[in-house]
């Protein structure tokens, strides 16, 4: 069984007068362990397609369902828990808790989820050395560098041990060594964790690096490319 | 951590913070200050007014107070004074004899209520020998002499061995004739009290109404105020043919003034807290909207509406308490200097002296109201955080994430 499955998956905007199709007869499967890009120009719907796959965004047509599990089936909190526990985020802006540091940041995760203070500050701090970061576990966000708080952010969507990571333009607002860098970190995280990542992006060093890429243009699938081995 | 995250969550924009706090304080102290100013002017109308005349509990003749009939006396007055000498938390007993009659100078003529006492007796039930600003109350051993307030001395033109004239009716209703020298020249903090009761020895009275000694009211002063219902009880059981009443039966607009004091504070802080609730939740929707990404965000990795809606309450709580806390507590420290040291109205002790109350001001606070305000504050700060609470619980994460 595929981790994602999607069918025939439709958004309209303002379906009374004029529908404005974000999404239109979207079909395609993700399987664990993929390294996947949906890239596309501004407006194609790739960061509306990736919000349909988190759980963000409702759809007017079609069926995802994620982990054998039917999105549509879900209420509004079974929603929130399913991401919390399968789903993890990284944005373009870092969305970092300001006034938390590294380690809380990360942590929270896992106190959303219940986790004991025990458990879940050992497991913070394991992260945050797995990204490079054991050096900054009790710095504010303010105090990180771009590239840095991005790293923050891969740990904090890995704490709640998700089946897969949404990470939508994760290099947009990071200079060429960081977003190298974060990358490095993605892909040798997804070989050897096994860490299943998709990503909405226009940075060709994702493209590069991704293993298939998914083409959508105006709300359709121009097409799926695999990587060249 | 949800707890600490809305603490340091107050403190992210400090300024902003800090103007609701000190406003919150600032309105809090205000309410609470001028509230321990009215409650102490209510208590000091109650405690001059008991000093002066009222006393604790008083007796009469049943139905006495209403018609004021000469003829209306207690009883072996006297011998009931002695008895109650001896009652457990009795410190003084003081028998009146009581005549609604006229004061006549070659000035002019005033209508006066004749208090007839002796004097070593009463100067231990009311204030009124303290509170000579001229003469000698000690006069009043002598035969014929009277003690009158500043106010009638002023209307009547009289000054001290002044030659002043009574007149009333007397027991066999027939009108009696008595001639005085002022003594003495009063000034209480009533200016009405002042203007309409005198003092005279009451041997004179029983003279000049060629009468044995009557006594129209006794006035009883306690050593502690608590003790007034159960000497009450003793009283009314001993005298079931007498009226037994406290200050507050006898005066209940006075006992009502007092007790509405509290009960204005209350008022008072409420509307304050009321004007500041809007503030509150100004603030916090301007909170919001600044994190209108974040709570977004918060959303989307998995945290439950009512977790933020509680986090949100929690900010505003921490928030108002802080404030409100700040406030009680620059109250409390302000209101217990200067119910120690006083406040000097005297600027405007002439109108202060129209409701009985001192020119210097003693301000208190129970502390049970520090304790009900507590619980009105944390109210106040729950009502002021739902609509930003149930604002924020709205948001839709997709679109929120996109925001700058």
């Amino acid at each position: 069984m595929a981790l994602i499955e999607i069918s025939n998956l439709t958004k309209i905007y303002n379906t009374t007068s004029v529908p404005v199709y974000a999404v239109q007869n979207v079909n395609f499967t993700i399987e664990k362990n993929e390294f996947t890009a949906i890239v596309g120009p501004s407006g194609s719907g790739k960061t509306t397609l990736l919000n349909m796959i988190g759980g963000l965004d409702d759809y007017t047509e079609g069926k995802i369902v994620v982990d054998g599990v039917d999105l549509s089936a879900l209420k509004a909190n079974q929603l929130v828990d399913f991401r919390l526990q399968k789903i993890g985020f990284v944005f373009q802006a870092y969305n970092l808790i300001p006034v938390f540091s590294a380690k809380e940041n990360v942590e929270f995760i896992m106190l959303l989820q219940g986790v004991s203070k025990e458990e879940r500050e050992g497991r913070a701090v394991k992260l945050l050395k797995q990204v490079g970061l054991e050096a900054k576990i009790d710095t504010r966000p303010s105090q990180l560098s771009g590239g840095e708080q991005q790293r923050v952010a891969v740990a904090r969507a890995l704490a709640s041990k998700p089946s897969f990571v949404l990470a939508d333009e994760p290099t947009a607002n990071l200079d060429t060594a960081s977003a190298e860098s974060l990358l490095d970190l993605m892909e040798e995280l997804n070989k050897k964790s096994g860490m299943t990542f998709i990503f909405s992006t226009h940075d060709p060093r994702v493209m590069k690096r991704a293993r298939r890429i998914v083409t959508l243009v105006d709300g359709k699938i121009a097409k799926i490319e695999e990587a060249k081995a | 951590m949800l707890t600490a995250l809305a603490w340091k969550n107050i403190w992210r924009n400090k300024k902003r913070s800090l103007i609701v706090i000190v406003a919150l304080a600032f309105g809090l102290w205000g309410g609470l200050f001028s509230g321990a100013v009215m409650i102490g002017m209510g208590e000091s109308m109650v405690n001059l007014a008991i000093e002066r005349n009222l006393s604790h509990i008083q007796i009469h003749k049943p139905f006495y107070t209403r018609d004021r009939d000469i003829k209306a006396y207690i009883p072996d007055g006297l011998e009931i004074v002695g008895a109650i000498k001896k009652i457990k938390y009795v410190r003084n007993v003081s028998g009146r004899t009581l005549i609604e009659g006229m004061a006549a100078s070659p000035a002019s003529t005033y209508g006066v209520q004749i208090i007839g006492i002796n004097p070593a007796e009463a100067k231990n039930t009311t204030s009124i020998s303290k509170q000579l600003i001229s003469g000698s109350y000690d006069e009043l051993s002598k035969k014929n002499r009277i003690i009158i307030g500043q106010k009638l001395a002023k209307r009547l033109n009289l000054k001290i061995r002044s030659k002043i004239v009574l007149s009333f009716e007397g027991i066999h209703e027939s009108i009696v004739y008595n001639s005085c020298r002022v003594a003495g020249i009063y000034k209480t903090e009533s200016a009405q009290f002042d203007g309409m009761h005198v003092f005279i020895n009451r041997n004179d009275l029983f003279r000049a109404l060629e009468s044995k000694p009557i006594i129209h009211e006794i006035a009883i002063r306690l050593d502690k105020e608590k003790n007034i219902p159960q000497v009450l009880r003793i009283l009314k059981k001993q005298y079931p043919r007498l009226s037994v009443q406290s200050w507050e039966e006898i005066a209940p607009e006075i006992a009502f003034l007092s007790d509405s004091m509290e009960n204005f504070t209350y008022l008072f802080v409420a509307i304050i807290l009321f004007a500041l609730v809007f503030g509150i939740t100004n603030t916090m929707l301007m909170s919001i909207i600044d994190r209108i990404r974040e709570f977004g965000v918060l959303i989307a990795v998995g945290m439950k509406r009512m977790k933020i809606f509680i986090m949100i309450i929690l900010e505003t709580v921490f928030l108002s308490v802080t404030g409100g806390l700040s406030g009680i507590l620059i109250a409390a420290v302000t209101i217990d200097y200067w119910s120690k040291a006083g406040i000097d109205l005297s600027i405007i002790s002439a109108s202060l002296e129209s409701f009985g109350v001192s020119a210097m001001l003693y301000p208190e606070l129970p502390l049970s109201m520090y304790f009900v305000l507590s619980i009105m504050i944390i109210l106040a700060a729950n009502i002021a955080a739902l609509y930003p609470a149930v604002k924020a619980i709205h948001i839709k994460p997709a679109q929120a994430i996109r925001t700058y």
